[in-house]
């Protein structure tokens, strides 16, 4: 018969509350039933939570009684709202009707006492069952009240850590949103289209769930001039990931004022300086290489300055493979007077030009050793890349082959400059 | 990548000549507050040199290379020397890189530091 009422209703709810009871088993229950029957020297108990339709047996000891006597009993112990006895189950108007009752094992007696909630509601019983006509004593019920009460804990328990794991998968979830949106405001959402060159950028983060400082961008300045940068800041996580913001938005500010490469960085060491003034140690830097690209001809002046990083690599278009670095640009942020090298060069037709960050030089080859500025540009002239596009297809394809020897993010931005589309007449083979 | 060579951080204090701080193991932002608390109780002064002997140093990322950086710099405010010793080829090419073989010096054992400072 089922319980309906508005108080009904309420403990319900409680039962749902508890939603580690859908998932409510095991041994802390079987041992409980177990000291029920062997209190009451009894041959069954069962642990039973009533819900909106069912009764739920979650433990019981010796042989299980038929599932309409639990019901009705355990239904009948939660409207009694209070220990509950029935000494002799064939005088009860609802159970006396009942097959475990008139026929095997033939019960007769049973006890129960609620399982009931700090604000007390009553989820369910632990009940106790005998074969023989009997009374509880006092001491026996208030046993088994006891071990309603253990129940109850076990419950409170299991709730407070279904909680907790709950918050945690919510924290953690919320972390990662803002990690994603964070890695999304680094990092352009598309290069623009620059005239007679060709632009692509990659990332390769290590881990999905962790933000890492490589920043990269290409952007218009006056005229028909256009900038580019790509770095690196020191650390992970969100404070990293504040430190790039800083980096990227002094980097295209610094270039409006005064696009010199060499002034543009001198500017961010000069913030970076700023921000971490009388901060904590050891005061977070970064690592970059900013660069002005200057149509020239079929080609484009580039000025390159360098802070601490690595060699930007060109692959020229009859296959070599060379470091446009200026010797000596320090790390940017941490240091006293540090010096920012900077260096002219020029892309010609069929040039590539390649910048990344150190997560790729820094990679461990599978013999042990860092891959370094000379494993790369070895592996560049091996596969002769001739397009920025294709430039990124071979550092993918490293990538790939380095697997887990590559232990940090990787940024790459590729330039190149178109071949020259060469006129019949230009070549050797003349007409015969 | 995980890092689990852990990191040991000891200081000799010889009755004359530089102290020296023995690093080994892997130095990144979990064991770098060790190095960091070791150097904090290093007193600089002219002639109170110090020596890191970085020779049993597996691996060193940002913080580590920051942490070495400013004890350089409060040494040097100190009118003190900061030598690093025996740097391994991989950790000593990231520092070159970052234009630190400017500012530190790199000598290939403790002894040959400890020599450069009695000069």
């Amino acid at each position: 018969m089922p319980l309906a009422s508005s108080a009904e209703a309420s403990r319900l709810a409680a039962v749902r509350r508890y939603a580690a009871l859908e998932t409510a088993s095991g041994a802390a229950f079987d041992r409980v039933a177990a000291l029920a029957a062997r209190i009451f020297r009894a041959p069954f108990a069962t642990v039973t939570i009533a819900g909106d339709d069912t009764v739920r047996v979650i433990a019981a000891h010796g042989l299980p009684p038929r599932r309409g006597l639990v019901e009705s009993l355990c239904e009948a112990a939660v409207r009694h709202g209070g220990p509950y006895v029935v000494q002799d189950a064939r005088l009860h108007p609802h159970a006396a009707g009942d097959p475990a009752v008139r026929g095997e094992p033939g019960i007769r007696f049973y006890a129960a006492a609620l399982i009931t909630t700090p604000d007390g509601e009553a989820l369910g019983s632990v009940n106790v069952m005998d074969v023989r006509p009997r009374e509880a004593g006092d001491e026996e019920l208030a046993c088994l009240r006891d071990l309603a009460g253990l129940v109850m804990d076990e419950f409170e328990v299991r709730l407070a850590t279904h909680r907790t794991v709950e918050v945690e998968r919510e924290l953690r979830a919320g972390a990662e949103r803002l990690a994603r949106t964070l890695q999304r405001t680094l990092l352009p959402p598309a290069l623009p289209r620059v005239p007679g060159l060709r632009a692509a950028a990659a990332y390769h983060p290590v881990s999905a769930d962790e933000v890492g400082g490589d920043f990269y961008d290409l952007f218009p300045l006056d005229g028909d001039r256009w900038g580019f940068f790509l770095g690196d800041v020191c650390g992970k996580g969100a404070g990293a990931a504040a430190l790039t913001s800083l980096v990227r938005y002094t980097l295209r500010a610094a270039a409006v004022y005064d696009a010199d490469p060499h002034a543009v960085l001198a500017n961010l060491d000069a913030v970076l300086q700023q921000e971490h003034a009388g901060g904590e140690a050891p005061a977070p830097y970064c690592t970059a290489v900013f660069g002005v690209l200057q149509p020239d001809g079929d080609g484009f002046g580039v000025t390159l300055a360098t802070g601490g990083h690595p060699p930007a690599l060109a692959v020229r278009a009859n296959g070599a493979v060379e470091p446009i670095h200026p010797a000596g640009g320090q790390l940017i942020g941490i240091l006293r007077n540090p010096h920012f090298a900077q260096v002219s060069a020029r892309l010609n037709a069929g040039d590539a030009l390649l910048l990344y960050t150190d997560g790729l030089t820094e990679a461990r080859t599978p013999s042990g050793s860092m891959l370094d500025e000379d494993g790369l540009t070895a592996y560049l002239a091996a596969a002769g890349p001739t397009s920025a596009d294709d430039l990124l297809t071979t550092v993918h394809d490293l990538i790939t082959a380095l697997g887990k020897g590559v232990s940090d993010d990787t940024a790459v931005l590729a330039l190149s400059v178109p071949p020259a589309t060469r006129t019949p007449s230009s070549g050797s083979l003349g007409a015969a | 990548m995980q890092h689990d060579n852990g990191l040991t951080v000891s200081l000799q204090s010889p009755s004359s000549g530089p102290r020296l701080l023995v690093v080994a193991g892997d130095l990144d932002h979990h064991t770098t507050p060790r190095l960091r608390a070791a150097l904090d109780e290093v007193e600089f002064g002219p002639g109170a040199d110090l020596v890191v002997d970085l020779s049993g140093l597996t691996f060193c990322d940002s913080t580590g290379i920051a942490t070495l950086v400013a004890a350089h710099q409060r040494a040097a405010d100190a009118a003190a020397a900061l030598l690093l010793a025996g740097l391994n080829s991989d950790i000593a090419r990231v520092f070159q890189i970052m234009g630190l073989d400017q500012l530190l010096r790199f000598y290939d054992s403790p002894e040959e530091a400890v020599r450069a400072l009695s000069k």
